[in-house]
């Protein structure tokens, strides 16, 4: 019923003037919030790139007598219980973080673009299969699910990424099927049927390429959520193991320090709040720029 | 359609207006119960002490573990009692005891007077039958009384010969050959003697049904949440037990449960971090406990495993491994340093022997002459819950993991949840794995012989570790009365260990107890199991 409403006017090719990606540039660029969420986001991928350049220390150079010091002039962010630099570990987490939200988010668009498409364009019992396996999925809470796939795989950071990649395809898979099946109304589709084109060219080359704009707005927003995710099974002992420098894993690591050590919990606590809020709020500002309705 | 539909809506209000009433009911109920458990002071005194685990069985001839005996200590009397804090022998349901020359024979007097909590007498029948229960049992039914009295009725190095009355008050032990330890055994909680008209009746059902002669009596069990006992109104000892109630609560992670403390839920609190020591002393309203140190954490190394088969590779690791730093970090001193298998408050302690020194350097050497001059990859196995002799297995676990990785060796971190762990590691299939133990009776034997010799795999030698010689040498020295040649035995086996080095011997540990500062008369024992029946509030 509301199909008729929320039908995107497709990007005529022939206005050169402001390409639809130049268009959304400058949407995103009027967003302070979302700038300011960019250049969290690129300043935490310019540490995990050049973490080891920059890190003072490696990731596990224990030194007991140095162990749980407050923040000084030598150790910035202080010392873990291992006599840790806790600076150095946050550093160091970021590319674990990064990865493991990147990759998981990857993962995850692939298999429910593809499982979305399916099931958008064939429509009948196959777009019954699929949509009833992502409402099972979706009916068990996200970390409850990656919990039990990362305890029947065992617990390691390469299980959770997985574990998290799969608790993500329906939402990814369910966007895409939306968006197929508004899409495959529309003329253009049509006619590339009526000239006899092969399903799987108007499905990669016309389909998928318009569906793209919300799942990298979904997609942005989903490596915030993965890498809390990653944090949280990290926090249980299910996901990175000692001794990865994880953001998650240093959280629980320092709970028994919660009253007497504090920084060993805030550091890596506030790293992940920040990425959490770039990604967030870019992914703000890339909704605001990319999602038609919004525009004027 | 709709009027079924309405219908269909209707019963279903129903149904479920009626099971809310019901569950509501109760948790009225569960309610009033918690209430009167938390109570502390006025009328009744209750005693709540919380505590990591739950109890297996609450017979305590049929398990091994510390969390059955803390509770079974209290409803079941042994024959012999243990000093308040320490394992010297005391009278206990038996006001003396003779033994013959050599050794053989055992006369025990048994207090008069005394009834069972089902209202039956305890007298020297009911010790017999006792014995016979357990003699007749096997290693499935009663695995500790295997391992302290070498098997059962028929088995060849079954110690015990006959169990005997003379008259109601006198019970008279045979034994085949001499046992020195076999008073300290009968001391056991293990081996508290139960009613034998319950176990009779019910052999089963006993675990879940304890009847005794102890200070308390049963009341109920709720699995993995608590088990309550309450004061035997017959007691045969004048004026005690002085509480009326005690909650043994199951409280799990050592953070909640010491918060579960302050904030009043519970009375007392075993398992307490070591970092906590600081924020207890300074509380006005918190005692801190300390159990006398008789135990031993340490690595263990399964030698059927490669490389782990070779000595040379062993002892690298006993030198590769900084106890002092692990103890000062993860046990904050309330520990020492160990180089033997046994605590040094047992007289046959060998004190001669020389630790392995934290020696990086010379660990890479026996590496190499080991034939690994680059390491290898291994799995080191980590606790997953705190142990009394290891406060935090995973951090000593990354400590060694560091340790390791210094002599080239890259050790992956693994746990599993506790049954698991324990299951897994006694099939032999961790490379290295953390452990430790707490006596039971003080003896050597209870350490050397339960932990490390052949007879015991599978059951609590988890390193597979075999050596002929030292299993010759102990069980020379379980036969041998006479203390000094036997603390000689003893010291020879601790030769041999150290030098075969199945394990890294890491601490022995003070474990830590903290309780609300009107707790009177609280002696933590050695052993774990903490007899009640003395402590009062203010």
């Amino acid at each position: 019923m509301s199909e008729a409403i929320t039908q995107p006017v497709p990007e005529s090719p022939e206005e050169k003037t402001a390409g639809p990606w130049r268009e959304a540039w400058n949407g995103f660029r009027k967003s302070k919030a979302a700038l300011f969420g960019a250049a969290i986001v690129l300043m935490f991928v310019l540490l995990a790139f050049a973490g080891p350049l920059i890190a003072p220390e490696g990731i596990n150079e224990q030194d007991m007598s140095k162990r749980l010091m407050a923040p000084s002039a030598e150790h910035w962010f202080g010392t873990d219980d291992f006599g840790r630099d806790i600076l150095s570990r946050v550093i160091h987490g970021a590319r674990i973080s990064l990865w493991v939200g990147f990759f998981s988010v990857i993962g995850s668009v692939i298999v429910g673009s593809l499982l979305g498409i399916i099931a958008g364009y064939y429509g009948r019992w196959v777009d019954t299969i699929i949509s009833r396996l992502f409402d099972i999925m979706l009916a068990f809470p996200s970390i409850l699910l990656a919990i039990a796939i990362v305890s029947v795989l065992g617990p390691s950071l390469q299980n959770a990424l997985i574990a998290i990649a799969v608790i993500n395809i329906p939402n990814f898979g369910r966007l895409i099927r939306s968006r197929v099946l508004s899409i495959k109304q529309d003329e253009y589709i049509t006619a590339a049927k009526g000239i006899g084109m092969k399903d799987s060219r108007i499905l990669f080359s016309h389909i998928l390429p318009n569906s793209m704009a919300p799942v990298i707005v979904q997609g942005t927003l989903a490596v915030a959520t993965a890498i809390l995710e990653a944090a949280a099974l990290g926090f249980l002992g299910l996901g990175a193991q000692a001794p990865a420098p994880e953001w998650g894993k240093m959280l629980s690591d320092a709970r028994n320090y919660l009253r007497d050590a504090p920084w060993t919990m805030i550091f890596p606590g506030l790293a992940i709040m920040l990425t959490v809020l770039g990604f967030n709020l870019m992914g703000d500002g890339l909704r605001d720029a990319l999602d038609p309705k919004m525009k004027s | 359609m709709k009027k079924g539909k309405f219908w269909t809506l209707a019963v279903l209000l129903i149904v479920s207006m009626v099971l809310a009433a019901c569950q509501s009911g109760n948790g009225e109920e569960a309610g009033t119960e918690g209430e009167s458990a938390g109570e502390s002071s006025g009328g009744s005194k209750t005693l709540v002490f919380g505590r990591g685990g739950d109890s297996v069985s609450l017979d305590p001839s049929r398990v091994t573990d510390g969390e059955s005996m803390k509770v079974a200590a209290n409803i079941f009397e042994t024959l012999i009692n243990f000093g308040e804090q320490d394992t010297t022998l005391q009278p206990g349901l038996a006001k003396e005891w003779e033994a013959s020359e050599d050794g053989l024979t055992y006369t025990l007097q048994l207090e008069e007077g005394v009834k069972f909590h089902d209202g039956t007498d305890f007298n020297a029948e009911a010790v017999v039958k006792n014995f016979e229960r357990w003699a007749n049992g096997d290693a499935d039914t009663f695995p500790y009384y295997q391992s302290m009295f070498g098997g059962f009725k028929g088995d060849e190095g079954h110690v015990i010969e006959a169990v005997t009355a003379e008259g109601d008050h006198t019970v008279v032990f045979t034994l085949k050959r001499p046992q020195a330890p076999f008073l300290k055994n009968l001391a056991m909680t293990m081996f508290g003697i139960g009613s034998p008209e319950a176990f009779e009746a019910d052999a089963e059902g006993f675990g879940e049904n304890p009847v005794g002669t102890g200070p308390f009596k049963f009341v109920e069990w709720k699995r993995n949440d608590s088990i309550t006992i309450e004061k035997n109104e017959e007691y045969w000892k004048e004026g005690l037990p002085k509480l009326d109630r005690v909650v043994f609560r199951s409280i799990p992670d050592n953070g909640a449960r010491l918060n579960a403390l302050i904030t009043g839920d519970i009375d007392l609190a075993d398992g307490i971090n070591p970092s906590d020591q600081a924020t207890i002393s300074d509380d006005d309203n918190l005692q801190l406990f300390e159990r006398p140190s008789l135990n031993i954490g340490y690595l263990g190394m399964t030698v059927t495993r490669e490389p782990f088969g070779d000595k040379l590779v062993r002892q690298a690791f006993n030198h590769a491994i900084d106890r002092q730093a692990i103890i000062d970090a993860f046990f904050e001193g309330a520990a020492e340093p160990a180089k033997n298998p046994i605590p040094p408050s047992i007289p046959a302690y060998n004190d001669s022997i020389e630790g392995y020194e934290y020696d990086p350097e010379k660990a890479k050497e026996l590496l190499a002459e080991a034939g690994y001059p680059d390491g290898f990859e291994m799995e080191l196995w980590a606790m997953p819950v705190p142990r009394p002799y290891m406060p935090d297995g995973a951090k000593v676990a990354e400590v060694i993991q560091k340790n390791l990785a210094d002599i080239g060796v890259t050790a992956e971190i693994v746990s599993y949840e506790w049954a698991t762990y324990l299951e897994k590691a006694s099939k032999g299939e961790a490379d290295a794995f953390l452990l430790g133990w707490t006596g039971d009776n003080g003896d050597a034997d209870n350490f050397i012989y339960a932990l490390l010799d052949g007879d015991n795999i599978g059951s609590n030698n988890y390193t597979y570790y075999d050596n002929a010689e030292l299993h010759d040498i102990l069980i020379e020295a379980q036969t041998e009365v006479d203390e000094d040649t036997r603390n000689e035995l003893y010291a020879k086996a601790q030769e041999i260990i150290h030098e075969d080095a199945p394990w890294v011997p890491l601490a022995h540990s003070t474990p830590l107890l903290a309780g609300s500062a009107d707790i009177t008369g609280f002696k933590a024992h050695p052993t774990g199991s903490d007899i009640l029946s003395n402590v009062d509030f203010n």
